[in-house]
Parts: C-alpha cells; sequence; structure tokens
C-alpha cells in the first residue's frame, strides 16, 4: 500500500510538472497556431534566469520564480515580434525551422553564458523539507508541484472563460479575420498570448530549479519531448486536453518504472499510439 | 620571364626541390641534431585530435577533460614539444552517440590528418568506435569510457591493437567494490544505475565478485534509469520497496548529482547504510552536492586528487588550480597523462607512426600524477592504483573528501588475461 501511494504521488507530481511546461505549448498553438518547437528552451532559460537571480541577488524562492520567468517573457516578445510574425503566414516547416533554428541558438548561449558544465542552485529554504507518509518520506516541495498544477489549470481556465480579454483571445484563435474586422489588434494579441505562452514555459523552469536540483545545458531536450507528446495526446490545443494527459501519463510512467522497467519509454509512445489511432486529433483536440 | 633558358627562379626553385629529395633519400645518413641526436627527426607537428562529451546533460566532464590535455599540451610545447616538433590538439564534442563518435574519428584522422586520438566517455560509444580505429590506423588512447569488453574483447581477443586505455575499466568499479563490500555488514543489495552497458557490466561484475568473496549475499533490486533521466523517484521507490541494507550505484555526473538529492529526500540514506558510488569520487559530483553529500558513503573514480600524497601528483594539482581555478577531475588526469603517454612513446620509438607507437606504449612503465603505470602489452589496459574512501567533511574544501580509505591494488582486482577460464577473475 505504501508502495503504491507513493508511486502515485511521485506520478503526480512529475505529471504535474510536465503540464506546467506543456500548458504554454498548448496555449501558444491553440491560439497562434504555431508548433514552439523553442518551448524547451525557454523552460531551460527560465530556469537559468532563475538559477542567476537566486545566485547572485536574494536566495529567495519567490524572488526567483517573480524575475526569472518574466526576464525571458521579454525575450519572447522580441522572438515573436521579428521573427515569427513573418512565419505565421508560411507553411508548417518553416515554422518549424525557425524554432528550431532558436534551440541551437539558446543551448548555445547557454553553455556561453553559464558554461557547459552543470551546475547546482543556491538553497532557497523554501519547502525544503520531507513530510512523512505512510512512513516513508516525500519531498514537500513535489507536495507543492502537485497543488500548483491544478491551480494553473484553473486559473487558465477562469482567464480564458470567465474575462473580457479571455473571451478576445478565443475570438482570435477561432477565426482571426473576424476578430480583425471587429477591431481586435491581432497582431498584438499575438504578441502577448505567446509571450504568456512562454512565461508559462519559463516559470516551468523557475519551478524546476528545486524540483530538479540541477541546470545542465542540456535541460530542455527532454522536457520538451514529454511535452511535446502531453500536448499531442491531449489534442493539440486543448488546456484540458493536456492537463488530462499529463496526469494520465505521469502516473502511468511512474507505475511503468516500478512494474515493466523493461519497458520505459515504451509505454508512453504506446499509449500516443492507442489515442491517436482511435483519435488523431488527440482527446479533446478539434475535429480537423 | 619570356627569356630561353632556366630562369633564376626556376632554378632556385629546382635546387631546393633537389636538395629536399636527396636528404629524404640520404635520410638514414643524416647528421644527428641536437637532444635528439639518437633518433631520426619526427616530422611536426604532432596533431593529436581529441573527443569528449560537451553536450547534454553531461557536458561538464568534456570541459574537463579539455582542461588537463590543454594543460598537457601547453606544457609540451614550452618544453620544446614532442620530439622537437610542435603538438597541435583539436577538440570536439563526442556527444554520446556512437555515431558521432565515429564521425569525429573520420574527420580527425582523414580530413584533418591526426597522428593520434584521445578521449571518449561512453562505454557503447568505445566499443563502436575500436574496429573503425582499426581502420584508420591510428592510435586511440581512450580516457574515461569503461567497459572492460573493450581491453578483453576488442585488444585481445580481436587483435585491435590501435585501442589503449590509461583510465581505470570496471573492474575498478565492479571488482574492486566487490572487495569494499565484503568488510561491510550489508547482505541485501540493490542498484539503481544508467541504463546502458556501462551500468549492465558493473552490476554484473559486481554481484560475480561479491558472491564469490561472500557467500550469502543476495540482489534483491535493480532499477535502470536511461541517460537524460532527471526525476530519479520512480527508481528509489523501487529500491525502497525491495528493502536493501547496501546500495550500488554507478551512476555519475550531474545525474549522480540529482540521485543523491532525490534519495536524500526521500530518506533513502537512512533506511540504506551502506552505499557504494563506484564513480562518486569525481570533482564535478563532490563539488555540485558540496555539503548535500551524505558522510559514510564508500566512493572512488579513476583518480582522486588526493592521492597519491606526493610530489608529482601534488604539483599537478597546484599547476592545474593555478590555470583553470579549478581542482582536476579524473578526467583531466586522464587527459593530460595521455599527452605525456604520447610523448614518451613518440620519443622511445623515434616515429610516430602508428605500429612503432604501438609497440613502444606495450609494456611502457610510467608515472603520471595518479601513480605509476604499467600499460599491460596483451590487452593495452594501463594498470594503476585508486583507493576506495568514505565521505567525510574537510575544511580544506568546501565538499567532502574521502577520510577512511581502502586501497585494492589493482593487481588484485583487475581481470587477467586470458580473460575466460580458471584463475583469470579475482578473487586470485
Amino acid at each position: 500500500m505504501q508502495s503504491v501511494v507513493h508511486i502515485c504521488l511521485a506520478g503526480l507530481s512529475a505529471g504535474m510538472f510536465i503540464w506546467l511546461v506543456a500548458s504554454g505549448l498548448t496555449l501558444i498553438f491553440g491560439v497562434l497556431g504555431v508548433l514552439n518547437f523553442a518551448h524547451g528552451s525557454f523552460y531551460m532559460l527560465g530556469a537559468y534566469t532563475c538559477y542567476t537571480v537566486l545566485k547572485y541577488a536574494a536566495p529567495d524562492f519567490w524572488l526567483g520564480l517573480l524575475l526569472g520567468p518574466l526576464l525571458v517573457c521579454l525575450v519572447g516578445v522580441a522572438l515573436e515580434r521579428f521573427f515569427l510574425r513573418s512565419v505565421y503566414r508560411l507553411e508548417l516547416p518553416y515554422q518549424l525551422l525557425l524554432t528550431f533554428a532558436f534551440v541551437l541558438i539558446f543551448d548555445n548561449l547557454v553553455k556561453i553564458v553559464w558554461g557547459a558544465g552543470s551546475l547546482t542552485p543556491p538553497d532557497t529554504g523554501f519547502l525544503a523539507g520531507s513530510v512523512l507518509i505512510l512512513d516513508r518520506k516525500f519531498p514537500a516541495y513535489n507536495l507543492f508541484i502537485i497543488g500548483v498544477g491544478p491551480l494553473v489549470a484553473l486559473g487558465l481556465w477562469l482567464m480564458l472563460e470567465k474575462t473580457w480579454w479571455g473571451r478576445i483571445i478565443r475570438a482570435a484563435s477561432s477565426d482571426r479575420e473576424m476578430a480583425a474586422s471587429i477591431g481586435v489588434r491581432v497582431p498584438a494579441l499575438y504578441t502577448a498570448v505567446f509571450a504568456f505562452g512562454i512565461w508559462l514555459g519559463a516559470l516551468g523552469g523557475g519551478l524546476a530549479v528545486p524540483y530538479v536540483g540541477l541546470m545542465t545545458p542540456g535541460m530542455g531536450e527532454t522536457i520538451i519531448i514529454e511535452a511535446f507528446i502531453v500536448a499531442v495526446i491531449g489534442g493539440l490545443g486543448s488546456l484540458k486536453g493536456a492537463f488530462l494527459a499529463a496526469l494520465v501519463l505521469g502516473v502511468l510512467s511512474a507505475f511503468g518504472v516500478r512494474y515493466f522497467p523493461a519497458f520505459d519509454m515504451f509505454l508512453t509512445f504506446i499509449l500516443m499510439a492507442t489515442v491517436l489511432l482511435w483519435r488523431p486529433q488527440g482527446l479533446f483536440g478539434a475535429a480537423r | 620571364m619570356g627569356k630561353k633558358g632556366i630562369s633564376r627562379r626556376q632554378f632556385i626553385k629546382l635546387a631546393g626541390a633537389g636538395s629536399v629529395v636527396a636528404a629524404e633519400a640520404l635520410g638514414g645518413w643524416s647528421i644527428p641534431r641536437g637532444v635528439f641526436a639518437a633518433t631520426p627527426a619526427v616530422k611536426g607537428p604532432i596533431k593529436i585530435g581529441y573527443q569528449a562529451v560537451l553536450s547534454g546533460t553531461l557536458a561538464g566532464y568534456g570541459e574537463f577533460h579539455r582542461m588537463g590535455a590543454q594543460l598537457a599540451v601547453e606544457e609540451i610545447n614550452q618544453k620544446g614539444g614532442i620530439a622537437g616538433q610542435k603538438v597541435e590538439m583539436e577538440f570536439r564534442d563526442s556527444t554520446l552517440k556512437p555515431d558521432d563518435a565515429i564521425k569525429n574519428a573520420r574527420y580527425f584522422v582523414d580530413s584533418w590528418g591526426a597522428d593520434f586520438l584521445g578521449g571518449i566517455d561512453s562505454s557503447g560509444q568505445a566499443l563502436a568506435l575500436a574496429p573503425v580505429m582499426e581502420k584508420l590506423d591510428r592510435v586511440l588512447m581512450v580516457t574515461h569510457a569503461a567497459t572492460e569488453k573493450l581491453n578483453e574483447e576488442m585488444v585481445f581477443q580481436k587483435g585491435i591493437r590501435q585501442i589503449f586505455r590509461i583510465s581505470t575499466p570496471t573492474y575498478q568499479d565492479g571488482n574492486a567494490a566487490a572487495f569494499v563490500a565484503k568488510d561491510l555488514p550489508a547482505t541485501k543489495w540493490a542498484t539503481v544505475s544508467p541504463k546502458y552497458e556501462y551500468g549492465f557490466t558493473c552490476w554484473k561484475m559486481f554481484q560475480d565478485a561479491l558472491t564469490k568473496l561472500k557467500p550469502g549475499v543476495s540482489f534483491v533490486g535493480e532499477s535502470w534509469a536511461p541517460f537524460g533521466t532527471t526525476d530519479f523517484r520512480s527508481h528509489i521507490n523501487t529500491i525502497l520497496d525491495a528493502k536493501p541494507d547496501g546500495l550500488y550505484s554507478t551512476e555519475w555526473a550531474g545525474e549522480l548529482i540529482s540521485f543523491v538529492r532525490q534519495a536524500k529526500e526521500a530518506g533513502l540514506f537512512e533506511k540504506i547504510k551502506h552505499v557504494l558510488f563506484p564513480v562518486g569520487a569525481a570533482t564535478d559530483v563532490l563539488e555540485g552536492l558540496g555539503k548535500e553529500m551524505p558522510d559514510n558513503i564508500w566512493i572512488s573514480g579513476r583518480y582522486f586528487f588526493l592521492y597519491p600524497n606526493n610530489k608529482t601528483n601534488n604539483e599537478f594539482v597546484a599547476r592545474f588550480r593555478k590555470r583553470w581555478n579549478h581542482y582536476p577531475a579524473y578526467v583531466s588526469e586522464t587527459a593530460y597523462s595521455t599527452m605525456y603517454a604520447f610523448k614518451a612513446a613518440v620519443e622511445k620509438a623515434g616515429s610516430k607512426e602508428t605500429k612503432p607507437v604501438i609497440q613502444a606504449l606495450e609494456g611502457m612503465a610510467m608515472d603520471f600524477p595518479a601513480g605509476h603505470r604499467v600499460f599491460r602489452k596483451e590487452d593495452h589496459q594501463a594498470i594503476y592504483d585508486v583507493p576506495w574512501g568514505k565521505t567525510k567533511a574537510d575544511n580544506r574544501f568546501p565538499f567532502k573528501v574521502m577520510g577512511e580509505q581502502k586501497l585494492i591494488p589493482a593487481s588484485a582486482c583487475f581481470n587477467r588475461p586470458p580473460f575466460t577460464g580458471p584463475g583469470t577473475h579475482p578473487p586470485f
């Protein structure tokens, strides 16, 4: 019993963590129709800027979380304004090439600025201890992640469904021309949504600092694959789908490692293949 | 120009060409010059191609390799080079993929004209590269990749003479660990190890050796983490479920750092008192963990900067610190020593050609910062001793170091040729 509970907890925290990264990716695709390959790099940049704030300003968890993603957000704004705008009208391959180019650029930028080695962030002391659950320790920070995940999901849902701004975003994403014709400044909206999506990704990176405990230049690469899988299974563009998919995948993988170790990533891909065969648009994706 | 007959320019060109040809033809009778009077001149520059992992989660290692290699090249060139010729080194990212290692090797030899190659972190890469090195016919000095299949199968059985290894192989991680473990009270061992050749082979070796040394031990759990794992919690859960009293892990670099932190959070070190990290004495791991590294963990590596406590090593550490403001990692020492090994071999052979250098390296005994190394003739593996030690704090350093040490001599724990049959595996 203790084992099952702890596996579930480990799976939930891993799943919620992936959701946090995938949320920005899903939002950007849902509204802008852009598959942001560089999302993992923004996650990485978020983690590194957070680390820098913690190391050189103050080892305060909330300060890092406040400043880090904000700074990365600015980079995202510049990216959208000067580069992404030109490829909206073009086909998907051009967007992929552009965002992939940024993956390479950011990877090397990080190595130049912070070095190629792994960095250990300073201790913030935030939720640093462990909680005894059924006679085995579980880190308190992971419980925090399990809580933050649904909170972010709720916040996004409320924003999109219940606010005036959310309505405009939904309008612009379903019909760009119509929205423009009734006076919505679509280009500015796109920049804002892209920036917000990047902010979410960088926030994931900031939250990763105490969670993963190690910054390496390759940290964006593994997370982006998992985020993409979750976004695809959930239905590209569906936040609800991404949340559910992350939950299922997190818990499934945790059980997989424990009971079917030979299968490893296989379980994840089998899930993706099954879902896509049954519903090619993903769980909650719009049928195209 | 436009004149009939040979112009002055043409004459000088001809004379120059003629004398070079004459010099080459008369090579055997050339007048001895300078320090290398006994040997005919080696054509310079000496080009060494080095590759190590510079990207991804294990990127720090490549940097440590580079620091050691570059320091050695600078020192050697300052003192006149190898056989009076300047040493040039090119450094490339090997990544961890065998295909990239092969690509780099081909580039080094075919495009760049390397005389020697060095490096390689991943066991999988080393095995893939061995037959390629045979075709390229250049010596590769492996400085990190540890699988024993490299020296036992590739060099000894298959006869690929171009491969040498200057760093300790899995014997240090598997066999020597068993010698340490036999004296510990733990009887139920489990592992969380990397999911590739190196991880598998070490665990198997540890099990085989420990079973012989201490009958009655059992192996109750194993969990394999692929490269790039950042969340070890599921693996830690699996191990805790098995309730072992000893943990063995060949996780290395950043992954070991993550694993230790997460294991600590899960209370693993309170439940499992006897822990062995065969490559835990790596500088990047010790520095990265700082005081988070628990005490009384048995660690080892391919070199530890405080051993041996002699002039050669201490001065090397001091020079390294002065140059790079860092303590040398074990790959820094192996990269550094590789350059000096090549220097000794070329000067001994009087040539930089592969065949004479191989002959010079076989059986070569030399002192390095890590101690006295002998390159075993049969399998080209360097034999030298590295201690195991229990972690403890030391106020000279901002990280934990080896306290109580245990030296398992290489002669006691390295497999011996012919590697199959009785008397080839420890205990002897």
